[in-house]
């Protein structure tokens, strides 16, 4: 019996209709390890977003089953995905989507606040996170005065801060500079390592191939290829 | 809710804009709404100055500013209906008052008995209250300029008639537009040139153990041919006269409502306009798991934050602003709860101003996300 952890099956996704429609996903079914990092890759329009969505309760497939941390994700309505993002998913975006009007420490904070508001101790767990990430110094700074790799190491903090299991990347990497880019595949590498996070990564970055575990290739929204990767 | 603060200081100019908006709003709101106090107040300020528990008018007599005369025997009839205490008597009209100067002007004559009540303007002599100065007239100090007193006592003519101005009262200015003289029952009907047989109110008061209502009744069916209110009745029906039957008070209400109204597009517009600017983060905030209610909060706090700045700012120009007021328009009074009623309803408005953007926030699809 496959691993429900974290899943799809069979999954359909089209958006659009008549001429106009794009079938995304074409019955994909794919299983994510728990505390391993997977990386999805594939030209662009072969369903990786798409996917990233579906294991993110950001998208409902038109036919096909979801499974987040076991739970059976077709059957909920929006605050129970909202829930479940809350409590067992941390997102890091490509285009790091900090909010510009807040500090990097109150950028953390939110993404703790939101899972839970009245935790006391939000602002000491943001501060640790951020100095463990190298920016004891940035605290105060808001996104405009960070680089992009401070920026998306804000994010992945934000995105650690309730301690979720699973953690979804999409393109973390594409918009930093080389050691900027190894620097944020080490520290999700880390993670998997050191905190037994589930990791998916989708990026067209080949150098996440040397920090994965299984790498999955799409095309055309299906699975063309996939390979279990022994570099641990 | 720091991210609702932030967002907002972090476009101080639009931010600024807004409270002004609703400061602007709030101060209407205050100037309008004691415009409208004191209209009120002022329409039925004599009534209500008197101690008497009924009212006798001639039939249709809708305000006490403009009364119509009735027999005089009235008084004698009403004394005998049971429950009747004590009768007594008012009067107004319109005179022609002599300056010192020899100028003329057309000035409001009040008469009354000096049983009328202790909060009625009567010219009383100092150690006796129940007797009434020959002669004598008061006016409110609002009037001074107008009838121009220079000094007191001063010796002046209503319609040909010597009087003699004693002394000055305050908040009874005129809201009539032209200033209120006030005087004995006897001096003002005889100014006025009411025949003997004639009066205009008769006001009774109900001893125990009768009921008013009861006595009222009484009166009714003793007296068919005039109109018999209580107190309140005639306090109200007089503040309807000159509220809703002149135009006066619903062209203060408009403006009132204006105010309101400016506000709520004031708000609305920047409160959506932020809301709007900042859509792709309520997308992420969704995406991070926040839930509804979360979303709703942040753009209602910001809402609410420039309510309740706009209000602070907007009470506070109002208060220099109404104590100007009062000195051009003596009539105009800020009851204490309208300061209190312009907050509740500033901050109303600001969460009505939010509902656009509530609903805008909470309708982004949190799968934008993905779409760099």
């Amino acid at each position: 019996m496959p691993d429900k952890f974290l899943a799809v099956e069979d999954a359909h996704v089209s958006f659009g209709n008549g001429d106009a429609q794009v079938r995304a996903l074409r019955g994909i079914s794919a299983s994510f390890e728990r505390g391993a990092l997977s990386l999805v890759m594939g030209p662009s329009g072969s369903g990786k977003t798409t996917l990233l969505s579906l294991l993110g309760c950001l998208l409902s497939p038109d036919d096909g089953t979801v499974f987040v941390d076991g739970v059976l994700v077709n059957a909920l309505n929006g605050e129970q995905k909202a829930a479940l993002r809350r409590t067992k998913i941390g997102f890091v975006f490509q285009s790091f989507r900090l909010l510009h009007s807040l500090s990097a420490l109150d950028n953390v904070c939110l993404g703790l606040e939101i899972r839970d508001p009245k935790q006391p101790e939000r602002m000491t767990t943001a501060r640790e996170l951020l100095v463990h990430f190298g920016l004891g110094d940035k605290l105060n700074h808001e996104p405009d005065g960070l680089s992009p790799g401070e920026k998306q190491r804000v994010a992945i903090a934000r995105a650690l801060a309730g301690k979720p299991p699973i953690l979804l990347a999409d393109e973390p990497t594409a918009s930093l500079d080389a050691e900027a880019g190894r620097n944020i595949c080490q520290i999700l590498r880390n993670q998997v390592e050191q905190h037994g996070k589930t990791v998916v990564v989708v990026s067209h970055d080949s150098r996440w191939q040397e920090y994965a575990h299984r790498t999955i290739i799409l095309s055309d929204g299906q699975i063309k290829h996939q390979e279990q990767v022994t570099n641990s | 809710m720091k991210l609702a603060w932030q967002n907002l200081l972090h476009d101080r100019g639009r931010f600024l804009t807004t409270v002004l908006g609703v400061s602007f709003a709030a101060f209407l709101m205050v100037f309008q709404g004691s415009l409208l106090g004191g209209f009120l107040r002022a329409a039925s300020r004599f009534i209500e100055a008197s101690d008497f528990d009924i009212w006798i008018t001639a039939r249709g007599v809708q305000a006490f500013e403009f009364g119509a005369t009735l027999e005089a025997r009235v008084q004698e009839l009403a004394s005998g209906v049971p429950g009747v205490v004590e009768t007594g008597r008012a009067c107004m009209a319109f005179a022609v008052y002599r300056k010192p100067n020899g100028k003329q002007q057309v000035v409001a004559l009040v008469g009354a008995d000096p049983n009328l009540g202790k909060r009625f303007p009567i010219p009383e002599v100092a150690e006796r209250p129940e007797d009434i100065s020959p002669e004598s007239v008061i006016y409110d100090e609002s009037d001074r300029s107008v009838l121009e007193t220079l000094s007191l006592p001063a010796r002046v003519e209503i319609n040909g008639h010597r009087a003699n101005i004693d002394h000055e009262i305050r908040g009874f200015g005129g809201f009539l537009g032209v200033p209120a003289l006030f005087t004995s029952y006897r001096n003002a009907a005889h100014d006025l040139g009411f025949p003997p047989n004639e009066g205009m109110y008769i006001v009774a008061r109900v001893g125990k153990p009768y009921s008013v209502a009861d006595v009222q009744q009484s009166l009714r069916q003793r007296l068919p041919e005039v109109d018999v209110l209580t107190r309140e009745q005639f306090a109200h029906k007089s503040r309807m006269y000159w509220v809703i039957k002149t135009g006066a008070g619903s062209a203060i209400l408009t403006a009132a409502v204006l105010g309101f109204l400016i506000g709520l597009v004031v708000v609305s517009q920047t409160i959506f306009a932020n809301t709007m600017e900042n859509i792709e983060e309520y997308a992420t905030l969704k995406a991070l798991g926040a839930s509804r209610g979360f979303v709703a909060r942040v753009v209602i706090m910001e809402s609410l934050i420039c309510g309740a700045g706009g209000t602070v700012l907007g009470l506070a120009a109002a208060i220099p602003a109404m104590r100007y007021a009062r000195s051009l328009i003596p009539w105009i009074h800020t009851p204490s709860w309208l300061p209190v009623i312009v907050m509740v309803l500033s901050l109303l408005m600001c969460a009505l101003a939010s509902i656009a953007s509530v609903r805008s926030s909470l309708a982004v699809d949190p799968g934008r996300v993905f779409r760099a």
